[in-house]
């Protein structure tokens, strides 16, 4: 089975309470603004779908947790895309549905001891805290502070979702975070351009030249190379 | 069932191996190639895929099938390392790798005598076992030359027979010619660094690549599209083995490559010789091949894991150990880091070649004295990408943040954004001592795929003598990054012991057969018909990237068998 398929029938399983594509960009941002204080719940996490697809691997509740988590380390804004306007949680189901299969029990883990340092220490599982109390969490995994965590160490667990965060942020769209080129889009990089040219390498400028071009958009292979 | 015979065995065919079959293929000897890997093709190369490619590592040995494991000290617990610097595909190394391509200096062929010269033999550390090579510069000169010209490099000469040339490397041994092509373009980070390292006194120049920076031999050139370190090349314009080499090989129709076979013995008899190899074929088939002469060619680790596998009655340390150097002296470049912010300006560091891309060679070597230093040998400083790749990944995976910027959040975020496409490293790529009881052997607990003993590294950089070399080196970086009008210049973390990048040792060649392994062309001086080729027989490393070095090796000894051997078998040296 394709990833697409798998993702596809994810997607159309949820599909009744999923707004439409058009609201993926907006529904991450809303609840951040409105939690901005700190203490109000976080309204996207379990009300109302985020539309990000999942269900190669996560169930629903771990879905929302990471999803929930990522947007802590790459929250979007306007005008700078986040996690969930990549759909960084999608490319984490299927790099754990597949390639990093052997790393579902480390996410298990995870996600369990989660939850329970902030039960313990909030009396809530992380999707229900506030934009500051989940950061506060995020810090306390970070510095390896926050109890309850064994195997993974909260380090290793923050470590690991970071640089899965980053990967679904940056990797070609193909593997399923990046979506629209959200993350190229926030830092500028304008992907698997096979050419640039002397004028491109001499330029102090942001480059703007070409469209942004992912695996799917790669053309033959170009026969003449630079001077 | 009978086994069948050959001229000639090499096992592992990259940056030696290829260049070894090819020559002698053409020499006139039957040459079957053993790869591990598998043959790729250039169009395999098309997708520009970071996650693939740079953070899955996918040319590269994988990590859980074919693990290497590592520590810090002969008590410690060896743990798989967590990233495999080396190829696993025939080209080996040179489909991946960033093609630094240059010659060691004068003096890296005798840092020993050198350094006791200039300054005492009390400025070696007393626990390194530095040695001078058993030949000179001079006569690798040749085999150079021919490198350079048969693979395609493109750089500027800065030492025309001992004539200095402003603009290329005017600390580079002398060369009978000029590069046979012109030095690719200098991007903006490059142009920026030769500025600032001017200001400074320095003598910067664009670092020779083998890529081609034009049309060469058939070929088509560089389009800088910044995929290269990591990747393999979309157009062929990267010198590898895979489009130099092999095609030569295959022309000549004495070279038969096996592709996915594991060699696991070396054989020999009660003569004192070897007889062959046998592998695991990609079915796990177990084969086993005669040969005249086998040749060992792979990455550093299976050189000497090869050799004491092969351990027999006769040879119970292992082949060509009657020494008891095998697996000792491993060394590996440093890579401590700066990273640089500018304001004012794009620098866009992802375009282009990505590694090493231009550099200062004042402090490398033995260019500049060492006095006072507390420390001997240098580094080349280069400016270049985040991890010595362009995307993005590469980016928010390599680069600590400044201090003040958090690794996460909307701070982290919106530096990202700013300074992605305005942000520049440089690397000071260290040459580091050998020390004796830095070693590869087999691992009594971890076992690879084909439940053959893990190579294992014993290994800790953070001697006097190295961590002395590296705050040196981060200072000048430091200098020259604030000079390059950098708003922010900040340090990359120091790695915690682990060797870095391009290993050498383990099987080092001399002139005492009590003290070396091998001799100055590489063969056994315990077994004659066994050849031990590449960077495991480096005496010392240089501050400079290995692989031009291999290759002229690899020229230097198929002329000795061809021109020598073959007439007479017996030792060279």
């Amino acid at each position: 089975m394709s990833k697409d398929s798998v993702t596809r029938r994810a997607f159309l399983m949820r599909a009744a309470a999923v707004a439409g594509a058009g609201s993926i960009a907006t529904a991450g941002v809303v609840p951040e603004a409105g939690a901005a204080g700190g203490q109000t719940p976080h309204k996207a996490a379990m009300a109302e779908p985020t539309g990000a697809k999942h269900g190669a691997f996560f169930n629903a509740g771990d879905a929302a947790t990471v999803e929930a988590f990522v947007e802590r380390l790459m929250p979007g804004a306007p005008g700078r895309p986040g996690a969930r306007d990549a759909a960084v949680l999608n490319y984490i189901d299927l790099a754990l549905a597949g390639p990093y299969a052997e790393q579902q029990y480390f996410y298990r883990r995870g996600l369990a001891a989660l939850n329970a340092y902030c039960r313990s220490t909030y009396g809530e599982a992380f999707v229900r805290l506030g934009a500051a109390r989940q950061d506060a969490v995020v810090a306390a995994l970070e510095s390896g502070k926050a109890s309850s965590f064994t195997w993974p160490t909260a380090q290793a667990f923050f470590n690991t979702l970071r640089t899965h965060t980053m990967e679904g942020m940056f990797a070609d769209p193909i593997y399923g975070g990046n979506k629209n080129f959200a993350g190229w889009r926030l830092v500028g990089f304008p992907g698997a351009q096979p050419v640039f040219t002397p004028g491109d390498m001499q330029s102090k400028q942001q480059f703007t030249r070409a469209p942004i071009i992912g695996l799917q958009q790669q053309g033959p292979m170009p026969r003449k190379g630079g001077k | 069932m009978a086994s069948e015979k050959t001229d000639v065995v090499i096992v592992g065919v990259g940056a030696a191996g290829g260049i070894l079959a090819a020559e002698l293929a053409k020499g006139g000897l039957k040459v079957v190639g053993l790869e591990r890997g598998p043959r790729l093709q250039t169009a395999d190369f098309m997708p520009h895929d970071e996650l693939r490619y740079f953070q899955r590592q996918d040319l590269r040995p994988n990590v859980k099938r074919q693990p290497v494991t590592w520590r810090a000290n002969a008590t410690a617990r060896a743990n798989p390392l967590p990233v495999l610097n080396y190829g696993n595909q025939a080209g080996g190394g040179t489909i991946h790798y960033g093609a630094v391509s240059w010659r060691f200096h004068e003096d890296d062929f005798r840092a020993r005598s050198h350094t006791i010269e200039r300054y005492s033999a009390a400025a070696i550390p007393e626990d390194s076992s530095l040695a001078d090579w058993p030949l000179s510069y001079a006569e690798l000169e040749p085999s150079y030359d021919r490198a350079e010209y048969d693979l395609g490099v493109s750089g500027k000469a800065g030492n025309m027979q001992g004539r200095k040339i402003d603009g290329g490397n005017v600390f580079e041994a002398p060369r009978r010619r000029e590069y046979p092509l012109p030095p690719l373009i200098v991007d903006q980070a490059g142009q920026l660094m030769d500025a600032a390292a001017r200001k400074l006194g320095q003598h910067p120049f664009p670092t020779p690549r083998a890529i081609l920076s034009q049309a060469y031999k058939g070929r088509t050139g560089c389009t800088y599209c910044g995929f290269c370190q990591g990747f393999g090349c979309h157009v062929g314009a990267k010198s590898s083995i895979l489009v130099t080499k092999l095609p030569e090989a295959d022309a000549t129709g004495n070279f038969d490559l096996r592709t996915g076979v594991m060699v696991y013995r070396v054989n020999s008899d009660n003569s004192g010789r070897v007889t062959g190899v046998s592998y695991y074929g990609p079915d796990g088939a177990d084969t086993t091949i005669e040969a005249d002469l086998v040749i060992l060619a792979p990455f550093i680790y299976d050189n000497t894991r090869l050799l004491l596998l092969s351990a027999t009655d006769r040879f119970q340390k292992g082949l060509a150990n009657s020494s008891g150097e095998v697996g000792k002296h491993l060394m590996a470049h440093m890579m401590p880091r700066i990273f640089m912010t500018f304001e004012d300006r794009y620098v866009n560091t992802y375009m282009g070649p990505s590694a090493q891309k231009h550099t200062v060679d004042d402090y490398d070597a033995d260019t500049f004295d060492h006095s006072g230093k507390g420390f001997i040998r240098g580094a080349q400083i280069s400016v270049d990408t985040d991890n010595l790749q362009g995307g993005p990944i590469g980016t928010a995976t390599g680069m600590n943040p400044p201090p003040g910027v958090p690794r996460w959040g909307s701070a982290y975020s919106e530096f990202l954004a700013k300074y992605f496409g305005r942000h520049a490293a440089m690397v000071a790529q260290t040459e580091n001592l050998p020390y004796a009881d830095q070693t590869i052997d087999l691992d009594p607990n971890v076992r690879d795929q084909w439940g053959l003993p893990a190579p294992r590294l014993t290994y800790d950089w953070r001697r006097p003598n190295e961590l002395a070399r590296v705050e040196f080196m981060m200072q000048r970086m430091e200098e020259i990054g604030r000079a390059m009008g950098a708003s922010r210049v900040w340090r990359a973390p120091l790695s915690p012991g682990i060797p870095g990048a391009h290993h050498e040792g383990g099987t080092r060649m001399g002139t005492d057969p009590h003290t070396s392994v091998v001799n100055r062309y590489g063969q056994s001086w315990d077994i004659p018909n066994l050849f031990i080729i590449g960077s495991s027989t480096f005496p010392s490393m240089s501050g400079h990237n290995p692989t031009l070095t291999i290759q002229a090796l690899s020229y230097w000894t198929a002329d000795a068998i061809l021109n020598r051997y073959v007439r007479t078998p017996g030792p060279l040296a």
